[in-house]
């Protein structure tokens, strides 16, 4: 059995102009220790689905299992000592921390709340280790965030998502902030302790050349759906669906040679507000048929575990 | 001053006074660009880019800058010498630039066309009748209806938004325009329509442009010539075949390596180890020895001279000759 399993989650919210669908019934599961790689352009809903899986944000509905039990239906105050299995880690390290609290202090932060040190002299020593697992020099220890670099703050929520020593992580987009060279120092500590834990991750990027090296699947989304779901290599070999392929041709390859073809897509994501029962890439789909205006087509099995949302999946083939 | 060239910066110094010291934003960086042709500046926050390209505008604010020594040479003339007037009439006219952000860089009370025709007004002699004809045109040329003319700046998307940042730049075809990072704002599918645009833009008007970006993907997609910056300096300079097929300097390959392909499978990235160095003390021998995998006694002898390793190919490394 995996070890996450959602089944049909939606979360919609009230906004001025009507509902708009952030997530819209969606079903995946990722198993122990694997990575699932969110990708999605801004609007998709993938830190939405995120933050509802760690029921951050209550779902509108349907159901998120971690380890076969449904979160969702747990009474908020017994959840709370499930949180320590679930963490997250922030894009933003120049956000995402405590200006006023020292690195010690923010490392100990989620022990504190849980309660999980019996002295303080425990507590320093728990924090020093963390510390030197994800990289940061101890000299750092009374050092405010603004007296640190983008790398080391990330690092410092790794730290803080680790504490806990949880066993699923929703990493949300850890390394956008961060320069090129330091990015790969923060990719190859996720992927080292994702093996000396058995961490699940789950990865959300809009960036496709980082979701390959790190996913073990790949999951692409779309205002509110998945368009498509398949192991990473079977997802860059042979992608199926428009918006993927769209999605992959627009990257700008850094090398000369082997460019792909560029298959520009005209228009702008529509509005996620109120949407109409039809493929919702449709708008801005070069294949589109009247089909797929009128209704909306559902994740299908197309080959081994490669699922995918589109009326012509079997022409792409 | 050669003929081809729009621009040619030479030997350009910057520093920043701050409460932690002096930054050496820029230290001694020369290089030129061609009529019509496109130059990408790479390199990681903190290199230089940004504050070289303000340079070349007349727009570092000072203090807290100082330009402590070198030429910028547009067209011909010093822009370091330039009065304000003077300035202010090349802005916009000879050359414009494109900023990062475009949610930030439009005024957000004013009507779109409106912003564009202000700056055509302002270079050409024409009447405002004609200027607004002008301004619709150039809505059009970056593939924005007329009809929206009169829409203000929250009525449109980020893409959109920056089409008339690139509209607004290219009014009054100038033969330079400095794109800061045009597209890291953007989503990628909007990325690639908006970078389309621009190398369409270009062939049109044959503008000479300086793409800023930390994205070698963009260098490649779009650029004919590149210097990769680090700690304010030029470390390589050259076409971008030179830089891409065989690159040289350390620290144009510790970035190839550590950016994730979609053409190649690694199993593990190879990062470049230690950080950036500190602007505010930097040593007085090579910035990059200290994160250097090559680095040895004589690398902490002096700076190392950017040197012409094949016609065009400068790097900025004692073993540059021996890894060629």
């Amino acid at each position: 059995m995996a070890y996450i399993e959602i089944n049909r989650l939606k979360k919609y919210f009230n906004v001025s102009g009507g509902t708009l669908h952030a997530v819209d019934d969606i079903s995946l599961s990722i198993e122990s220790g694997e990575t699932l790689g969110v990708v999605g352009e801004s609007g998709c809903g993938k830190s939405t689905l995120g933050k509802t899986i760690l029921r951050l944000t209550e779902p509108t509905s349907g159901e998120v299992l971690v380890d076969g039990k449904n979160i969702c239906a747990i009474p908020y105050k017994k959840f709370k000592e499930m949180r320590t299995e679930m963490q997250m880690i922030y894009q933003d390290p120049f956000s995402s921390l405590d200006p006023r609290k020292t690195v010690m202090q923010l490392i100990s932060e989620p022990l504190k709340i849980h309660k999980l040190y019996k002295n303080k002299v425990e507590m320093q020593q728990y924090v020093e280790s963390l510390m030197q697992i994800v990289g940061i020099d101890f000299r750092f220890a009374h050092a405010y965030p603004h007296e640190m670099d983008g790398g080391r703050r990330q690092r410092v929520g790794i730290a803080r998502a680790l504490a806990l020593n949880p066993k699923f992580i929703v990493c949300d987009e850890p390394v956008s902030a961060l320069d090129v060279s330091i990015q790969a120092q923060v990719l190859n500590l996720l992927q080292d302790l994702q093996q000396e834990r058995h961490l699940t991750y789950m990865f959300i990027t809009h960036d496709m050349s980082v979701v390959k090296h790190i996913s073990t699947n790949i999951c692409v989304m779309y205002l509110g759906k998945v368009v498509e779901l398949s192991p990473s290599k079977d997802l860059f070999q042979n992608t199926i669906h428009p918006y993927s392929k769209a999605l992959l041709s627009a990257i700008p390859e850094p090398s000369l040679h082997n460019r792909r073809e560029r298959r520009l897509i005209s228009g702008e994501i529509t509005s996620p507000i109120d949407p109409k029962e039809c493929c919702r890439f449709a708008p801005r789909c070069p294949y589109a048929s009247e089909e797929c205006f009128t209704s909306s087509p559902a994740l299908t099995e197309i080959s081994n575990k490669h699922f995918v949302a589109c009326h012509k999946a079997k022409e792409f083939i | 001053m050669n003929e081809g060239h729009i621009l040619e910066v030479k030997n350009l110094t910057v520093h920043y006074e701050t409460v932690d010291g002096i930054v050496e934003a820029v230290n001694d960086v020369s290089f030129a660009v061609n009529h019509g042709e496109t130059f990408g500046l790479v390199g990681e926050t903190g290199a230089g880019k940004t504050t070289t390209a303000l340079s070349v505008m007349g727009l570092l604010p000072v203090p807290p800058s100082h330009v402590i020594g070198g030429e910028i040479y547009l067209d011909g003339e010093n822009v370091l010498e330039m009065q304000k007037e003077q300035l202010r009439s090349i802005r916009g006219g000879k050359v414009s630039m494109i900023f990062q952000d475009p949610m930030t860089a439009l005024n957000p009370v004013i009507r779109v066309g409106e912003q564009i025709k202000e700056v055509i007004l302002l270079h050409n002699k024409v009447s405002k009748a004609e200027a607004e004809m002008m301004a619709m045109d150039m809505l059009e040329t970056v593939g924005i209806p007329k009809s929206r003319y009169k829409d203000y700046p929250f009525e449109f998307s980020g893409g959109m938004k920056q089409r008339v940042v690139i509209a607004i730049a290219l009014a009054c075809h100038p033969e330079l325009l400095i794109a800061d990072e045009p597209t890291t704002a953007l989503d990628v599918t909007i990325q690639a329509q908006v970078l389309d645009l621009m190398r369409n833009l270009k062939k049109t008007f044959n503008t000479a442009m300086i793409i800023i970006t930390h994205d070698f993907g963009i260098i490649a997609d779009i650029c004919e010539k590149c210097a990769v910056m680090y700690a304010g300096e030029i470390v390589e300079i050259g076409t971008v075949q030179h830089i891409f097929d065989h690159p040289l300097h350390p620290y144009t390959v510790g970035l190839f390596n550590s950016i994730p392909k979609l053409s190649e499978d690694v199993e593990r990235l190879i990062p470049i180890p230690g950080l950036v160095a500190d602007p505010t003390d930097l040593p007085p021998y090579c910035s990059f020895h200290d994160r250097c995998s090559r680095a040895c006694s004589q690398c902490e002898s002096g700076n190392p001279p950017l040197k012409e390793i094949e016609p065009g190919h400068f790097v900025r490394c004692f073993f540059a000759e021996a890894e060629a």
